[in-house]
């Protein structure tokens, strides 16, 4: 690992004048669980490391009935994991985490973490895809919004400028009448997925799909939706035999990278089942919630 | 029933405390006023000549202390083939040139870390590439690149190992069936936890002292007297705890080569502790093999004869290899009787790094592929699988011609016991699809009888001195490396004095106080340091019952024992003296000398492998998912014969670890090189089996019979079941879903394309 000098800002205001000196010199560190393997591997080599990890400002949780759901970007995965408003409202996002690498990785790692560095195997991305979710990021000069579709550009690569800082996570209201489910393929626990799909199904008053939304992991450059799939169940009463269609048509939409653990034919095949799988769950929590 | 005091009970280990706090001493904590820190430049390159290596930037840089390449070495060959010199063919850094990625070029020794790995940038080495070669069966071709010149090496075959008895081709044609199967077993990482690592000191009377991560003090002692041209006398080898071995510390390695040698340039203590990307790519690994299997058996499932024919891939250097393949080749006819057998193993160079002894030792290889094999004809014959292995299981007596006879034998109880704890003949061929019930078998060898290091000192040895308040001082060189051997020690020399475990005081790793010993490999501390430190013990036992009979005059007839702190008359225990009494009078008779016993074990008479053999048999229940192919471990259950066990608590830890070890080995392990690079040199990306992978259910049941060899009566308990797990896996997936794969490791893709085939096949 190449020397680098560490600065540690105390607010906000302060890193994002740190991160509009340095620009492309300086990389962020958080919980550090993904930055500091690749720092050791020598894939990067910044002379500053911005510390952000103690930025009590970004480590929160907050909820109200009009603007859904705000995570602070600094917030642990353990954080979400226990706490009780996630799992009111947001179960989903208290269950990915509960099965997110180990325990000593979800006390360090944050969520936003999680999302900048942009692994497209990563746990968080799926479930936030599936609920429309999206992320504030802030430079010196302001903030701006973005979509966790749009947030990923390329493998391990987002919209994140170098002079900018993803400050908060934000999910709308789950609508009534909603399931939400997350479900990963890995063959040793506590590895990172090798796909992961998450499904979420908002019924009408007469049983139909009023909405559905897919989240992909591990199966594209970046976190996908499959909006092809999507669009199959939308307006329809969801059967089993729909679900295994679109299950096929998500699995089409699919460009996965091959890699020593599985090939692209593989992980496309697993990616269908995750899919209905999840489809599944989700389906049975959504009747649930509507009765 | 036997009247132990501590012998056959659950005993906690006697370094449990420290390690469970966090309190014992590894390597690792070995930090010394003016230490330096040395590192080890190593090839990129898997094969190429050196042409040039130019080491004065390195030197320069401020904080560098010194920086050595073979030029400063006395080019010595070495390993552990002392006794076999044509298999020597390491040097502690590359000579003329390299044969693998990550072999060690030169190193340096720096103030800290950070200028060390510095100075490697600094080191500039002129490569000529020259063609490399990957796997063995291209290797052994006319043509292919020669990675070792030598009279002893042709086509890169560095050894052949045959052996032959019976009337292998008469009985072939006999034979009312013959199958031939071929398969492929892949390289799998020792993956110990604690990195291999030392630190070495050489002080100002010319003595060496390191303190290091081995499985073998001795060997690293002696080894390191040989490359460095000193006395084994003047060097002193400290083991402190060790994080894990698995047969990849059982060799001397650069490592300790250079901490020692760059000490003795600099006149400070030098310590190296490869990262863990080193431990991957540049320490031992398993023999990958291609094994063609040929059996003949009759209708009513008895086998008749086998050829076994092994290619194995052995990287740029023998290590402990052709002790694999011998070994592979021996196991192959364990735990079945073979009256006709033919075995040819070549153990051939590749451009990778050097495969070596692992937990099984060319066992796992053997097992995986004689027990998948059995399974396939018992299902040919349309016979149960565990019908087939007891009709052709071992018995006590067993003897392989030329090469082994065996002592006390289990197996027969153990395929029993294992089948009746899983209710296997209700099971068997009754579950649904996608959920099987399988079983594989082994035998294994508790010790070899090899002395390839040419040591004139017996196998074990152990000295014990008994104090005055009963306390007893067990001197051993054996290796404690996590299996819990101090711990077995120290029970036999508590059951044999008749003192509590408490008052059991273990001095081991460091050749300084403790005698030599061959170490930790082929499961050999139970029985042979075991039967050192019980010689030991008796002879200081002696010494109190004479003392006793002098002090109580009893009628000549009568014998002695010690039991719970009190000599008395065997048949009068009513009869008897204070332990501490006698200890006090024996010392004071004896002009206050301690009392002392040494004791030493060497196998005499014992074939070519081993004093005695451990057998088990082990059935396993998975789930597939035949969407993905993923196996689910529900619940596994081992039958072991270990003779009569030492420490109950000690052999299920080792049952369960074996276990988990073969797990990985069949399922996910698998360390994947790409022309010779390997490409998952991490814990990240290399699949070790986690805490929550395991089967819920495990059930170690123990076998207990009697070994005439061992100490007590006891035998193996820590390799042997590294052996049956891949092919009982293999079985159980089988019997799931019906499909046989022959090329490891069991991955779910080689699974859902093998269900794809059948299908097909099928013609759904």
């Amino acid at each position: 690992m190449r020397d680098f000098e560490y600065i540690a800002p105390k607010t906000v205001k302060e890193t994002l004048d740190v991160l509009d000196e340095y620009q492309e010199d300086c990389k962020i560190i958080a919980g550090g669980q993904s930055l500091l393997n690749i720092l050791k591997q020598g894939l990067m080599a910044p002379e500053y490391i911005i510390d952000i990890k103690n930025l009590e400002e970004l480590n929160y949780i907050k909820f109200d009935e009009k603007d859904g759901l705000k995570i602070g970007a600094t917030t642990t995965h353990r954080s979400v994991e226990f706490s009780d408003t996630i799992k009111e409202h947001y179960n989903v996002l208290s269950e990915m985490e509960r099965h997110l690498a180990t325990v000593q990785i979800r006390n360090w790692g944050t969520i936003g973490g999680n999302l900048c560095i942009a692994d497209p195997t990563g746990d968080v991305a799926p479930p936030l895809l599936a609920m429309d979710a999206t992320v504030i990021i802030a430079n010196k000069d302001g903030e701006r919004e973005v979509t966790v579709l749009d947030f990923g550009v390329d493998y391990y690569e987002t919209v994140v400028g170098p002079n900018e800082l993803l400050t908060e996570i934000r999910v709308p209201v789950i609508p009534s009448n909603t399931g939400i489910a997350y479900l990963k393929y890995r063959i040793v626990e506590g590895d990172a997925p090798i796909v992961g799909a998450a499904v979420a199904f908002t019924l009408n008053e007469k049983g139909a799909c009023k909405k559905a939304r897919i989240g992909m992991g591990g199966v594209a450059p970046i976190p996908i939706r499959a909006e092809k799939a999507e669009k199959m169940f939308e307006g329809e009463k969801i059967t089993d035999t729909l679900i295994e269609e679109a299950a096929k048509v998500a699995s089409e939409e699919t460009t996965p990278i091959p890699d020593i653990v599985a090939s692209a034919e593989y992980k496309k095949r697993v990616i269908g089942v995750y899919v209905k799988r999840a489809a599944k769950l989700a389906l049975t929590r959504a009747e649930k919630a509507a009765n | 029933m036997s009247n132990y005091s501590v012998i056959g009970k659950p005993i906690q280990r006697i370094d449990g405390y420290e390690k469970v706090t966090g309190a014992a001493k590894f390597t690792t904590d070995i930090r010394l006023s003016g230490m330096l820190w040395g590192k080890m430049l190593r090839s990129p390159h898997p094969h190429a000549k050196i042409l040039n290596i130019d080491t004065s930037k390195a030197k320069k840089l401020p904080g560098v202390k010194a920086v050595i390449t073979s030029a400063d070495t006395l080019h010595i060959k070495y390993s552990n083939w002392r006794r076999y010199p044509h298999l020597m063919d390491e040097t502690p850094l590359a000579e003329d040139k390299v044969r693998y990625i990550g072999e060690p070029v030169a190193a340096v020794a720096a103030i800290d870390e950070d200028i060390a790995e510095e100075a490697l940038g600094l080191i500039e080495v002129d490569y000529e590439v020259l063609p490399a070669v990957f796997d063995p069966l291209e290797a052994i071709k006319d043509g292919a690149p020669q990675i070792h010149e030598g009279p002893t090496v042709k086509n890169n075959i560095s050894e052949a190992r045959h052996f032959e008895f019976g009337d292998v081709d008469e009985a072939f044609k006999k034979c009312d069936r013959v199958r031939e199967d071929t398969f492929y077993l892949h390289p799998v990482s020792h993956a110990f936890l604690e990195p291999t690592n030392s630190v070495a000191s050489w002080d100002l009377n010319g003595r060496l002292t390191i303190w290091t991560s081995t499985q073998t003090p001795y060997f690293i002692q002696t080894l390191l007297a040989m490359v460095l041209g000193i006395k084994e006398g003047n060097i002193r080898v400290i083991k402190p705890h060790v994080g894990g071995g698995f047969g990849g510390k059982m060799e001397l390695f650069s490592d300790q080569y250079c901490a020692a040698r760059l000490s003795m340039l600099t006149g400070k203590p030098v310590k190296i502790e490869l990262d863990r990307e080193e431990v991957f790519i540049a320490t031992r690994r398993r023999h990958p093999m291609y094994y063609t299997l040929k059996t003949g058996y009759m209708k009513d499932g008895t086998l008749v004869a086998k050829e076994a024919k092994v290619y194995t891939d052995g990287g740029a250097y023998n290590a402990m290899g052709p002790t694999s393949l011998y070994l592979s080749g021996f196991f192959q006819i364990f735990p079945y009787t073979i009256p006709n057998y033919r075995y040819d193993g070549f153990h051939i160079y590749t451009n990778k790094n050097p495969s070596s002894a692992m937990r099984g030792f060319g066992g796992p290889q053997a097992e995986f592929t004689c027990d998948s094999q059995i399974d396939m004809i018992a299902d040919d014959l349309g016979m149960d699988p565990a019908e087939i292995r007891l009709k052709n299981g071992m018995k006590p007596g067993h003897v392989i011609p030329g090469l082994a006879k065996v002592g006390s034998c289990g197996f027969e109880e153990c395929v029993k016991k294992a089948m009746e704890s899983t209710k296997w003949k209700e099971k068997k061929g009754k579950l649904p699809m996608g959920r099987g019930i399988g079983m594989g078998c082994y035998g294994f060898m508790s010790g070899g009888v090899f002395n390839w290091i040419d040591s004139p000192y017996a196998y074990s040895a152990a000295y014990i001195r008994m104090n005055v308040d009963c306390t007893v001082d067990v001197y051993i060189g054996s290796a404690e490396i996590g299996q819990g051997s101090d711990t077995v020690a120290a029970q036999i020399a508590a059951e044999v004095l008749g003192v509590p475990m408490e008052d059991v005081k273990v001095i081991r790793g460091d050749t300084d106080s403790c005698p030599p010993d061959l170490g930790a490999w082929g499961s050999r501390q139970t029985l042979m340091t075991g039967n050192a430190v019980k010689m030991a013990a008796e002879e200081i036992k002696k010494q109190l019952i004479e003392v006793t009979a002098s002090l109580m005059v009893p009628n000549v007839v009568y014998d002695f024992d010690i039991k719970d702190g009190r000599v008395f008359i065997k048949d009068r225990p009513e009869r008897g003296i204070e332990l501490a009494e006698v200890v006090k009078t024996a010392v004071r008779a004896r002009e206050g000398q301690a009392l002392f016993g040494r004791g030493i074990y060497t196998p005499h008479g014992k074939g070519m492998v081993s004093p005695a053999y451990s057998f088990g048999a082990q059935v396993a229940e998975v789930e597939v998912d035949l969407e993905t192919g993923k196996v689910n471990m529900i619940q596994v259950t081992t039958a072991h014969d270990c003779g009569q066990v030492i420490n109950k608590l000690g052999v299920e830890g080792q049952l369960e670890g074996a276990f988990v070890m073969g797990q990985g080995y069949a399922l996910s392990e698998n360390l994947i090189t790409d022309e010779g690079k390997v490409l998952n040199p991490s814990l990240i990306d290399y699949k070790l089996m986690r805490a929550p992978d395991i089967p819920d259910n495990f059930t170690s049941l123990m076998v207990e019979t009697h070994e005439p060899e061992g100490p007590f009566g006891a035998k193996e308990a820590g390799e042997g079941l590294t052996n049956p797990n891949a092919g009982c896996i293999a079985n159980t997936i089988f019997d799931a879903v019906g499909v046989r794969i022959k090329d490891m490791p069991i991955t779910p893709e080689k699974i859902l394309k093998a269900l794809d085939e059948k299908k097909k096949k099928e013609g759904k």
